[in-house]
């Protein structure tokens, strides 16, 4: 009862403090309209088609013409037909950066399982992100044949890539494999192809196909906010502290549960009624502004469960941040640093499959990297509470672990 | 004699190396008002926070109504309110929205909650500005709301940690008033506060603390009349012979002269503190010796009897500077 009781004049005092409000529910909304513009325009950037010239020398085969088709329906791809001869002079006098070899009798191989090598050639003109596109795109599509075909083959190791190219343009370009990628091409010699293409056209794929930048700016957006919230918490710790109406709490007939639940309480609902808003704000206002809609998957209970969890995590960490923060600038700006960066290294803004390995390792420690996690693995790839269960016993963890530190730091007079 | 409100037994607190409180024994009795007097960081903040259940002691037993505060915390914890030294208070909130929550967090609710919100605001003057945020009211009445928010649920023994710092000597009147109103009502009061005239002028009993232990503790009459007389305090030049304390107590009217170094701070010479029971006669007594003695003398202070003078008999030191 007195827990409400706190709690009521704690909601109270926020509701007269417009700066706080502005903060929880209205700066959120902001970013997620500048962002999703932002990734707006990244995108367009993102679909200029890169030309690529093709040799066909398997003309009319039904392999060749399945793969042609499918590099002309990605969209960052588009083929043009090139005679050999021709395609040869234009990449050594640099009209064109880079072919794409069909070699003769590829659709029979491919059929009859014979291993078999599509060549991609490339001159100094051709720039080290267009050569790794392409290769990423024709890697996962011919992986893809071969895995549908069951069948072995369809790219060769990356060495056997340059032997149609001039032999001077052959000297530049293996520097530059030196430089760029030497441990993916020297791995591609061992090992068998399928399992080499195998790696890197899945993360591609998952990632052109499944993401949804609404999806995955709201989700990030609606973590980072909810656990910036947590200063609210640690910033009402402190000034009751300051005010030393800690004292006259103390002093009156009170359960230091009654107390600590008092302060939670507050906190707890205003990250879960802040996430809502961030996600309804979304679905409601980015179609009217030309962008895409998040999708929220199929599985509303584990929505539910993540959400509770995120706000319950944000909730002790503001216990923690309360009982560790000696000073104003503790509590305001040391803490929002450390939570931007937190959001940022779990992978809040920027997709932890991009972050890269290194980072991506850090972002573990981190429950937002959990929390972005399971509402990728239900908003993004459709999943369940099944399929989160890891992510919600982690969050669960660090809740218990913040709040059991907070409490035994809290110096309560 | 009815059982005392309060007990406190030997009552400890270390914070770290600082011992703050040093074995503190009181007893309150029923419908008293008791002064805690001392000067900066004697340890008054600290007895309180324990009394009031606030601070775990570190050593010591606290009786409240014939209840143990460690093994009935919240029982105990009800009958008693707390004005703390420093105004806390919700700024953003106004004075009812305060009294309201603290109210509430003492189990009043409904119709007698506002009730006693109407009758503390009449009390403390502020039923006018009872609705404007806290933060926008003057000091002065920053502190009633304050002490109000300590009375809300009637208790029957109020703490009041320094309720007049900083406070306007019109306010400071209200408070005084107040508080002997509350105490002909009923209401025990420990009353903390380094001006000795307000524990003259309120407390029916004092204890004396100093560097966490009381010194003295009795009625203020009775503590004077120890005392009795008054207090000389003379400045001499550093010329004056070493033995000048010496000779001044063989004086018949002087009780005891000593030579104090420490007061006051910066002066080239000496002070000699001079205790008398018959302040005129020791004084002229002293002077003669001076004279014969020739004696620059370069501070005369006098002090009349007062629990000033007590403690500065008990300690040496003035209680402020
Ligand atoms: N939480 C604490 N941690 C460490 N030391 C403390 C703490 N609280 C009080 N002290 C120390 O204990 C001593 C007594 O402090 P206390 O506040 O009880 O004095 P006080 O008599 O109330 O003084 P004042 O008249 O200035 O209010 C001081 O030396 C103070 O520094
Ligand atoms: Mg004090």
């Amino acid at each position: 009862m007195n827990a409400l009781n706190i709690a009521y004049k704690d909601l109270m005092m926020l509701l007269k403090d417009r700066g706080q409000l502005i903060t929880l529910f209205l700066v959120p909304i902001g970013f997620i309209l500048a962002f999703s513009a932002a990734f707006a325009a990244g995108q367009e950037l993102e679909a200029q088609v890169i030309a690529v010239p093709v040799v066909n020398l398997d003309p009319g085969g039904e392999m060749s013409t399945l793969l042609l088709q499918q590099l002309n329906d990605d969209r960052g791809l588009q083929t043009e037909d090139y005679d050999q001869a021709q395609a040869a002079a234009d990449l050594s006098d640099e009209t064109i950066k880079l072919v794409l070899t069909i070699p003769s009798g590829f659709s029979a191989d491919v059929q009859a399982g014979k291993q078999t090598t599509l060549r991609l050639a490339y001159g100094p003109a051709a720039s080290d992100s267009e050569v790794q596109a392409v290769r990423l795109v024709v890697d996962g599509i011919a992986s893809d044949l071969s895995l549908e075909t069951q069948l072995v083959g369809g790219l060769s190791q990356m060495g056997a890539m340059m032997g149609d190219a001039p032999a001077e343009v052959r000297v530049f370009t293996a520097e530059r494999i030196a430089t760029q990628a030497e441990s993916q091409f020297e791995r591609a010699k061992t090992t068998p192809l399928v399992a080499l293409s195998a790696k890197w056209p899945d993360q591609i794929t998952q990632g052109r196909e499944d993401f949804n930048p609404s999806s995955f700016g709201v989700a990030g957006f609606a973590i980072m906010f909810a656990f910036l919230s947590a200063q609210t918490t640690a910033a009402s710790i402190f000034e009751e502290r300051k005010e030393g109406t800690f004292r006259r709490l103390l002093a009156a007939p009170l359960g230091k549960w009654e107390l600590l639940a008092g302060k939670m309480l507050p906190n707890f609902f205003l990250a879960i009624l802040q996430m809502v808003i961030i996600v309804a704000a979304s679905l409601v206002l980015l179609p009217l502004v030309g962008q895409q809609a998040p999708t929220l998957g199929n599985s509303p209970l584990g929505l539910a469960l993540v959400t509770i969890l995120v706000a319950l995590c944000s909730t002790s960490l503001g216990i923690l941040l309360g009982a560790l923060c000696r000073t104003e600038s503790q509590v305001g700006g040391i803490s929002s640093v450390f939570l931007w960066i937190a959001g940022m290294v779990g992978g809040a803004f920027i997709p932890a499959f991009v972050l890269g390995d290194f980072l991506n390792a850090i972002g573990k420690v981190v429950p937002h990297y959990w929390a972005m996690q399971a509402y990728n693995d239900l908003m993004l790839r459709g999943g369940g509470v099944g399929d989160i269960l890891l992510e919600l016993g982690v969050l669960a963890g660090f809740a218990a672990v913040f709040f059991a530190i907070g409490l035994r730091r809290l110096r309560f007079a | 004699m009815s059982e005392p409100i309060l007990i406190s037994q030997d009552l400890k607190k270390s914070f770290g190396e600082i011992e703050a409180v040093k074995g503190i024994s009181l007893q309150v009795a029923r419908g008293e008002v008791f002064g805690l007097l001392g000067p900066n960081g004697a340890g008054k903040t600290t007895t309180i926070s324990m009394l009031t259940g606030l601070l775990e002691p570190s050593g010591g037993q606290i009786t409240v109504d014939g209840l143990d505060l460690k093994s009935h915390t919240n029982e105990v914890k009800a009958k008693m309110g707390l004005v703390p030294q420093e105004m806390a208070l919700y700024m953003s909130l106004s004075a009812r929205q305060n009294l309201m929550f603290f109210g509430r967090i003492y189990g009043l609710k409904g119709k007698e909650l506002r009730q006693r919100v109407d009758e503390v605001l009449e009390m403390t003057g502020l039923t006018d500005r009872a609705d404007d945020p806290v933060g926008d009211y003057s000091g002065g009445m920053k502190r009633r709301v304050n002490i109000g928010a300590g009375l809300l649920h009637k208790p029957q023994l109020l703490f009041l940690d320094e309720p007049t710092v900083g406070v306007d000597p019109q306010s400071r009147n209200a408070i005084f008033e107040s508080v002997e109103a509350l105490n002909r009502a009923g209401m025990s009061v420990i009353y903390t506060t380094h001006y000795m005239e307000e524990a003259q002028r309120l407390c029916q009993r004092v204890a004396i603390v100093d560097e966490g232990r009381i010194i003295a503790q009795d009625t203020p009459t009775a503590l004077i009349r120890s005392l009795g007389g008054g207090v000389v305090l003379l400045g001499v030049s550093a010329s004056a012979p070493e033995d000048l304390a010496e000779r001044i107590a063989q004086v018949p009217a002087v009780k005891s002269a000593t030579r104090s170094d420490t007061y006051p701070a910066g002066s080239t010479g000496g002070q000699l503190k001079i205790e008398t029971q018959r302040l005129q006669e020791a004084l002229m007594q002293t002077l003669d010796i001076t004279n014969q003695l020739d004696v620059r003398i370069t501070s005369l202070e006098i002090l009349e009897p007062n629990l000033e003078s007590v403690f500065l008999h008990l300690t040496g030191k003035k209680l402020r500077q």
